[in-house]
């Protein structure tokens, strides 16, 4: 099967056109750091996160866009940086929220997501002619980003990478433990805290590879298949990060050949490894149950 | 290792009082059994040494420095009764959490002695999701152990782990205590532990009755 645009196989037109090489480049990134940010969120139960960090980051986007082709202010040179500072901002308010109410703390969840969902819903219907560039937010459009966001994306994935290296203790003893870590003298407020803004930075980007409506699957759906299977916390952490980019490049490729998109694409696939994962874990746990119980049965017979 | 001083310490949570004027002190390498009926505050006091609760100024000594001036308690190692706090289901093995959890500059080679015994040390690269109750709770008794503690806190340390166990584990206790280690256990079965302890603060309703055992040489510290 090939593009019906070019007829040419999707490693044929990566040799040729710099817009795939950039997409390919941002999928091994993106695949890489969402499950390594998305393990952490998991544990501490924050899954639903993401998906707020994203929606708030909309409400960014539409304003940046507001901003650039309804009031013709053009010094904001791409919405994505305002989708950022919005991100942030959600993550703040987020862990505000998470204080005041602290034996609720998914509240503050819903609050953040309806007030980035309400923000986005106005500045769309402010403007005409940027519908198409709204669709590309909310289901990505990873073809279409530019040399400086692959730049961009690989020194914040450096930065998130140093942070994760140096405080690796830390962020496992906060997430699996906070009391413990409490006892520990470690700041775990102040923890939590750069650890949602690492977050918020990655899920604004991430915005570019699969959409707004899709970006917490990267994070999140890797991560719940590699824990089917993870024998210990790295090798989790390893598996996670081999199923992303599995479903990334497969999901790029396959979006290539059967021009479909991309973002969904990938997701799809992401989808796939999870329950292919999930079925083998419960057939091979009850083969191995049987194996057992026959094992104890003959013992018993032996005797 | 570590002197602890209460001095007339009263606590409650909202509308309720939990512990009235409690009063003790333990001496370097004192043993305490604390003991009492559930929901007496024997929890409560645990929390309030450990820096969880808040208490006023100068209520609770650690080597006779006012608790709020400590900004860890790593000194002071620490068994929760239940570990209601830890985020399961997440693979992680018991080596990468003690690994975690240490900070001290404790060896491998001592690392493994106190696996051996404690009784983990043949699970160290399990995956915790597939250990029993009992194979985890001793799993954080050596955590608790990791960094050197100067002070030992056990909440109910032995509940759920079988009879052979209990024995080794009040076996190690009790030389950790031999070596110095000031030690506050809090217990429903007294008797697992009954010659060792120096101490006895007994919590009904909140209020306490501390007094020290006769017991010749310990007596002396």
């Amino acid at each position: 099967m090939t593009n019906i645009l070019t007829n040419a196989s999707f490693f044929e037109s990566l040799f040729k056109y710099e817009f795939l090489q950039y997409a390919l480049i941002t999928g091994i990134i993106i695949g890489f750091l969402a499950p390594l940010i998305g393990s952490f969120v998991v544990i501490r139960r924050l899954s639903f996160i993401a998906d707020t960090l994203s929606h708030f980051s909309l409400a960014g986007l539409s304003i940046g866009l507001y901003i650039i082709h309804v009031l013709g202010y053009t010094f904001i040179s791409d919405p994505i940086y305002l989708g950022i500072i919005f991100s942030v901002i959600g993550a703040i308010f987020i862990e505000y929220l998470r204080g005041i109410y602290s034996n609720y703390k998914e509240i503050s969840m819903p609050i953040v997501l309806s007030l980035g969902t309400a923000l986005s819903a106005i500045f769309i219907s402010l403007g005409e002619d940027y519908s198409s560039l709204v669709f590309n937010y909310l289901f990505g459009s990873i073809l279409t980003v530019t040399f400086d966001f692959v730049i961009l994306i690989l020194i914040v994935s450096i930065i998130v990478v140093v942070l994760i290296v140096v405080f690796y203790r830390e962020m496992v003893i906060i997430s699996f433990d906070q009391s413990y870590a409490r006892l520990l003298g470690i700041k775990v407020r102040s923890f939590q805290l750069i650890t949602t803004l690492i977050l918020a930075v990655v899920v604004s980007l991430s915005i570019e590879t699969v959409g707004v409506l899709l970006v917490s699957s990267l994070m999140i759906i890797p991560v719940a298949a590699a824990m089917k299977v993870g024998k210990s916390f790295k090798n989790t952490l390893f598996i996670a990060i081999m199923f992303s980019e599995v479903s990334t490049i497969g999901g790029l490729w396959a979006s290539y050949h059967i021009n479909i998109p991309s973002g969904a694409t990938i997701v799809l696939i992401n989808i796939m490894i999870l329950l292919i994962v999930v079925f083998y874990k419960r057939i091979f746990t009850r083969k191995n149950l049987a194996k057992k119980q026959s094992e104890i049965i003959l013992n018993e017979k032996m005797k | 290792m570590m002197r602890v001083t209460i001095d007339n310490l009263t606590f409650g949570y909202d509308y309720r009082t939990v512990l009235k004027n409690v009063s003790f002190k333990l001496n370097s390498g004192d043993f305490l059994a604390v003991v009492g009926n559930n929901g007496s505050g024997k929890s409560t006091l645990v929390k309030c040494i450990l820096g969880i609760n808040k208490v006023p100024n100068n209520k609770i000594l650690l080597d006779d420095i006012d608790i709020n001036l400590y900004k860890s308690f790593i000194n002071i190692g620490y068994v929760p009764q239940k570990f209601d706090d830890f985020n399961y289901e997440f693979p992680i093995t018991v080596n990468e959490i003690l690994m975690a959890s240490k900070y001290s500059k404790i060896t491998e080679a001592e690392k493994l002695e106190l696996l051996d015994k404690i009784g983990i040390l043949e699970i160290q690269n399990e995956n915790i999701n597939n250990l029993s109750g009992g194979q985890l709770q001793r799993v954080f008794i050596v955590r608790s152990l990791m960094n050197n503690p100067k002070l030992l806190i056990l909440d109910k340390p032995t509940v759920g782990v079988d009879h052979d166990n209990v024995k080794n584990f009040y076996k190690t206790v009790q030389e950790l205590n031999a070596s110095g280690i000031t030690i506050i256990l809090i217990t429903h079965n007294i008797s697992e532990s009954k010659d060792m302890f120096t101490h006895v603060l007994s919590i009904i309703d909140g209020e306490a009755n501390f007094r020290a055992l006769d017991r010749g040489e310990k007596e002396d510290d």
